[in-house]
């Protein structure tokens, strides 16, 4: 007989995280709890310089004085700040000089994590940089991409070799006060990947940073810059897991996109963090500040694919500062048991002929409650703005909520803007039909999620489109409806 | 090819089959007529095994082997094929991904690999000629935005890509106009062979003379209450469904 | 003493004016309390982001107008649906005006809320419905249900068809340097019955003066409800419309909202299903210039299976006028097989106009059909060419397009005279000339 409802659940139900084994790796891991003190044995453990750790420190006093923000459609018990230990890294030797230094261990992991550094390093493909519990422990390609004089490696790496850059631009984006989470990362960042495409370059390979939090008890901070100079263009991706533990793990994490003049970035992230048991015991908090400027004539899109994460808080935004700049940003945000996501964008207008597109794809199954939260502002100056933006909901089973709440304010009266958001569910009829040509209904209900989200899927690279389509199979644990 | 014997099913509570006999045989076509509301419709559903009827009483065997334990994509596995009525739209999902996805199961199912990608295509350019398909249409998303003949032309391509033992064609001409009607009868011919069993459910007479069949029956209140040959299509145009309810 | 302190300072004088063994003592004293810990909502409230009562209550208002004024009918004529003979509720600067209304108790109950609340026979119906669909936690709500003194009561019995609309007016006269109005009006319309409203804000001079108006309304099962607002007063003039719908089950009920005035106008518009097969529509047209601001904040809350709600706000912004549209679509786990629909399009005319939209959408149910649309724009440039190329003149041109994107919402209304009023006024309002035809 057909699967009823029921049967369809359980067996859905059984599909484990996948990603969460921990490894055993010597680590050296700080005593909990924050204060000026940690901040400042941060910055010495990275030998910073002084205004490194000054910058750091303006960021802690903020903090303190800031508010958990509580205006999300999210319910959570608040982190303890002074339970969480705010740095930890895989003891090892200063630096790699190849692979074959690298704990076995921590390369066992990869492995496990679908990413080969020795597949990585032998085909001209991604180049990787990977943080493990907050700090770097591998970039590959370091040299193909030095002879373009592009610079790819850690934050902490930059801070010491390209102080200029870092200097100039971190804090340019997402100014240390700019949010709770934001000031908390700018004081207690611990690692993060760093990237600068020279004026005229284009990067031959996609640049990818894998992060893990390994540790228990541990946050993870990572810090992500990434600069394309005049007419450069880079593709950057970014994937993200974790162990599965019971206790909620903290993840704030900023990300600062400048884009000068005529260049383009394209950042994709698949983010799969722990989700948290089906019964939504622990599972990772995903408070992550992500952000982007736009100079004239360049473009920064974003897309990502969200399946992880207990409770996602998460905005990926676009400052088009610049005239005839472009935004775009590409969502599938997946919810299922009890996990929450609010997510969306912002896309702020201010130079003229600026455009920005919005496909937004929310997936709720189980329990779940699933946002999308999204702002388009255009300001005065900004003639002839051009929005576009469309999101649709899909709802799997009667138990979980999709919710919509754009906000659009226009104060130019050349601007065109256009929203649209549907809801809708999978029909039994859909999946009656894919059984009828022999697709059980666990692929069938794959299959049809898939061509809900094929918009967004097309915008991801190749390589990472694959695992995307995969992940949303597995973190289905819907019905038929 | 597949042995019914006193079908009885309902949905929600309610009898809709009242004790169906009907044996078809390789290479054969049985047409199964009947007015709106005699079961035609539950028929198709219940042989493709959709959880919604329930079956009461009595037994199908597609060569020999028993169904009522077999979900729905298990009986496709099998060889049993359903032209829906009314085709479902899926999003996004491309006919072509959608038809490969379908193969690949099926030949799963089997045991085998998955069919290359060469094999595929050829055999994507071969069925979707003898439909008259254009390139085009086999990228779009499946059945939505389609026109009642598209619609119809996509299932009987899908039958002619699945290679199904047995097909059932549920009211495969309602919404078709009659050059889209020659195109998908001609598919369909092209497909009979000795190897393969077809049913086709109709209201109307019109499609059998593109799809002739060896016999029809004539279904009314859950039950055939007449068989005979392809003249009795005819007769039941020329004297309407009332005569029938004479004959009960 | 602020105005807000004035408000609470002066409930004592207030209910000394009125019996203290008034059976709603109690409730007019709670609500003074939710007001008192609330105060009024400022931009800091999500619900507030996009308007501001700063500029209203820093001043001053009168809360206890002079008795009884008149006026000339010749005077205010035009403000009536005079073509055609209505039911009428009219208040002068907030007290009733027996001499320009037409009230009826024959068959059906069209009077005042004063007499509803302290005359016996209606005693029940007041314990059954005053304040009860009104939301008790919200501020204004609260002030106004604590001031509760006046307004219009109307009940239509159990299968009757009210023959005349009802029109309800609120005149202000000016002769207050500056009022404050707190109208209350209950209307209930019981099983199969029908009935259609007009309700009217009128200021007869420049003054300031600021309406916190609550209306509940009690649409029982097959009732159907049909309510007009028309907001076309002087720009010294601000309201706050709170507006409250029950219906049960196969209840219709639409409201239309004609903004096409005013200093600063907030529409709040709340509709709650209580049964299935509730059908609602919510139409509105916004035109506004200069330094106005008008903010329709709507909520359909979906909580019974097999509803439906309509939804289409169009907004036509020039100088340096402010719209918002606020629409949000609750549905509720239980209420599967929900159609319910959003459309809000706006066209910004000038450079300084501005327009904020935030339509969302709440869903807990699965089998639902629901969407919202949104535009920002300008006219279609082909259109305005096509019409160019027929010899129209650019300005009569964007004109006639201005006033086709905003008409069509008329189409729903179903007394003729109102209609064509308000499409002259429309058109008045867009620099159309409809010529004779119409």
């Amino acid at each position: 007989m057909a699967y009823t409802e029921e049967e369809l659940k359980k067996e859905l139900e059984t599909k484990e995280y996948e990603y969460g084994f921990y490894t055993d790796i010597d680590s050296e891991t700080f005593p909990i709890g924050l204060s000026e003190e940690i901040v400042e044995r941060i910055s010495a453990k990275k030998n910073e310089p002084e205004w490194m750790t000054q910058w750091r420190l303006e960021a802690f006093r903020a903090w303190k004085k800031m508010d958990e923000p509580d205006w999300a459609n999210v319910h959570y018990k608040k982190p303890d700040f002074q339970a969480i230990s705010y740095y930890s890294a895989p003891l090892k030797k200063d630096k790699y000089e190849s692979i074959d230094e690298v704990d076995p261990e921590l390369l066992a992991t990869f492995e496990k994590l679908g990413i080969s550094l020795d597949e990585q390093k032998k085909l001209a493909g991604v180049a990787v940089d990977i943080v493990v519990d907050s700090v770097s422990v591998a970039t590959t390609f370091k040299k193909t991409l030095g002879e373009k004089g592009i610079i790819f490696c850690s934050i902490s790496e930059a801070i010491q070799d390209h102080p200029e850059l870092v200097k100039k631009y971190i804090g340019s984006v997402v100014p240390v006060k700019d949010n709770f989470y934001a000031a908390l990362n700018s004081a207690v960042f611990s690692d993060g990947s760093f990237c600068y495409i020279p004026k005229g370059v284009r990067c031959p390979m996609e640049l990818s940073t894998y992060f893990r939090i390994n540790q228990a008890g541990t946050g993870q901070f990572e810090r992500t810059l990434v600069i394309a100079d005049e007419s450069s263009y880079v593709s950057y991706l970014e994937g993200c897991t974790a162990p599965s533990r019971d206790e909620n793990q903290l993840h704030a994490a900023v990300v600062e996109l400048v884009a000068l003049d005529h260049s383009e970035i394209k950042y994709s992230t698949v983010q799969n963090w722990y989700p948290g048991g089906k019964d939504g015991v622990g599972g990772v908090y995903n408070f992550v500040t992500k952000r982007g400027i736009c100079h004239t004539h360049s473009k920064i899109s974003w897309t990502q694919v969200e399946t992880g994460s207990a409770v996602t808080w998460k905005y990926p935004s676009c400052i088009l500062k610049g005239d005839y700049s472009i935004g775009e940003f590409y969502s599938i945000a997946l919810t299922n048991n009890y996990q929450q996501a609010d997510t969306g964008t912002k896309m702020v207008h201010l130079g003229k002929n600026t455009k920005s597109t919005i496909i937004s794809k929310g997936i709720s199954a189980g329990k779940s409650q699933n946002s999308y939260r999204g702002l388009v502002q255009v300001h005065p100056r900004a003639t002839n703005a051009r929005n576009f933006s469309q999101c649709d909901s899909l709802l799997m089973g009667n138990d979980c909520g999709a919710h919509t709440f754009p906000y659009i304010e226009v104060r130019n009266n050349s601007a065109q803007i256009e929203h649209e958001a549907t809801t809708s569910k999978i029909g039994e009829d859909q999946v009656f039909y894919c059984n009828q040509r022999g697709i059980d209904p666990e692929k069938a209900i794959a299959l049809i999620v898939n061509g809900f989200s094929k918009e967004v899927l097309n915008k991801l690279p190749m390589e990472f489109a694959v695992e995307a389509q995969k992940l949303l199979e597995i973190s289905l644990e819907g019905s038929v409806g | 090819m597949i042995t019914i014997e006193n079908l009885h099913a309902q949905v929600e509570g309610k009898k809709i089959l009242n004790g169906i006999d009907l044996d078809v045989k390789s290479g054969e076509v049985h047409a199964i007529m009947g007015p709106n509301g005699s079961g035609k419709s539950t028929l198709s559903s219940v042989i493709a095994g959709h959880h919604d009827y329930e079956v009461t009483e009595g037994t199908m065997l597609l060569e020999g082997e028993d169904l009522s334990e077999m979900s729905a994509e298990e009986r496709a596995h099998k060889g049993i094929f359903l032209s829906f009525q009314y085709p479902v739209e899926i999003p996004g999902v491309s006919v072509t991904n959608f038809i490969k996805t379908a193969i690949n199961a099926n030949r799963k199912a089997h045991g085998l690999e998955n069919m290359p990608a060469n094999e595929m295509l050829k055999k994507i350019r071969e069925k979707s000629a003898l439909l008259e398909i254009d390139s085009r249409f086999l990228s779009r998303s499946l059945n939505e935005g389609f026109s009642g003949g598209e619609k119809k032309r996509n299932e009987i391509f899908q039958m002619a890509m699945l290679e199904p033992k047995l097909s059932i064609l549920d009211e495969t001409d309602s919404g078709l106009d009659i050059d889209a009607l020659k195109i998908v009868a001609n598919g369909v011919n092209k497909l009979r062979s000795k190897d393969n069993a077809i049913i086709v459910i109709t209201h109307y007479q019109r499609l059998l003379e593109y799809i002739v069949p060896d016999f029809v029956h004539v279904l009314f209140d859950g039950k055939i209450v007449k068989s005979g040959t392809k003249d009795l299509a005819l007769e039941l145009e020329a004297k309407g469904y009332d005569w029938i309810k004479e004959l009960v | 003493m602020d105005f807000q302190e004035k408000l609470l300072a002066s409930h004592i004088a207030f209910e000394e004016e009125i019996d203290l063994t008034d059976p709603i003592h109690q409730v007019r004293i709670d609500s003074l309390k939710t007001f008192e810990v609330k105060g009024f909502p400022t931009r800091k409230d999500e619900a507030w982001k996009y308007t501001s009562l700063n500029t209203l209550i820093r001043k001053d208002y009168e809360l206890f107008p002079k008795a009884e004024k008149s006026i000339d009918l010749q005077k205010v004529k035009k403000y009536f649906l005079y073509e055609i003979d209505t039911y009428k509720v009219v208040f002068i600067d907030g007290v009733y005006s027996p001499f320009l209304s037409n009230t009826t108790h024959d068959g059906l109950d069209v009077c005042l809320m004063s007499a509803a609340l302290t005359k016996a026979k209606y005693k029940d119906l007041i314990n059954t419905y005053f304040n009860k669909i009104a939301n008790q936690e919200d501020s204004l709500t609260s002030l106004n249900t604590s001031y509760t003194r006046e307004g219009a009561y109307v009940y239509i019995p159990k299968g009757t068809v009210a023959e005349k609309p009802i029109e309800i007016i609120h005149f202000s006269t000016g002769e207050e340097k500056s009022l404050w109005l707190q109208p209350r009006n209950l209307i209930v319309v019981d099983q199969n019955a029908q009935v259609q409203i007009i309700e009217r804000h009128q200021s007869l001079k420049e003054h300031d003066v600021v309406t916190n108006s609550v209306t509940e309304i009690y649409a029982h099962q097959d009732a159907l409800l049909d309510y007009y607002k028309i907001q076309n007063d002087l720009t010294s003039a601000a309201l706050i419309d709170n507006t409250y719908i029950s219906q049960d089950r196969n209840s219709n009920v639409k409201v239309h909202t004609f903004s096409l005035g005013g200093k600063l106008i907030r529409n709040n518009l709340n509709f709650h299903h209580k049964g299935e097969h509730c059908d609602s529509t919510l139409k509105g047209i916004t035109i506004l210039e200069d330094k106005q601001h008008v903010d329709h904040f709507t909520l359909v809350d979906h909580s019974q299976p097999n509803c439906e709600s309509h939804q289409d706000y169009k907004g036509v912004y020039a100088g340096e006028s402010k719209g918002i549209f606020n629409g949000k679509i609750f549905v509720d786990r239980l209420a599967q097989k929900t159609n319910a629909f959003q459309q809000n399009n706006n066209i910004l005319l000038d450079d300084k106009a501005t327009v904020n939209t935030k339509p969302q959408l709440e869903i807990f149910a699965d089998d639902v059909k629901c969407s919202h649309g949104c535009t920002v724009g300008q006219l279609d440039n082909d259109t305005l060419f096509y019409l160019r190329s027929r010899g129209i003149p650019e300005k009569e041109a964007k004109a006639l397009m201005t006033y086709a994107f905003a008409n069509n919402v008329l189409e729903s209304v179903e007394i003729p005279i109102l209609k064509k009023r308000i499409n002259l006024l429309i058109a008045k309002k867009l620099g159309v000339n409809l010529g004779l035809g119409l």
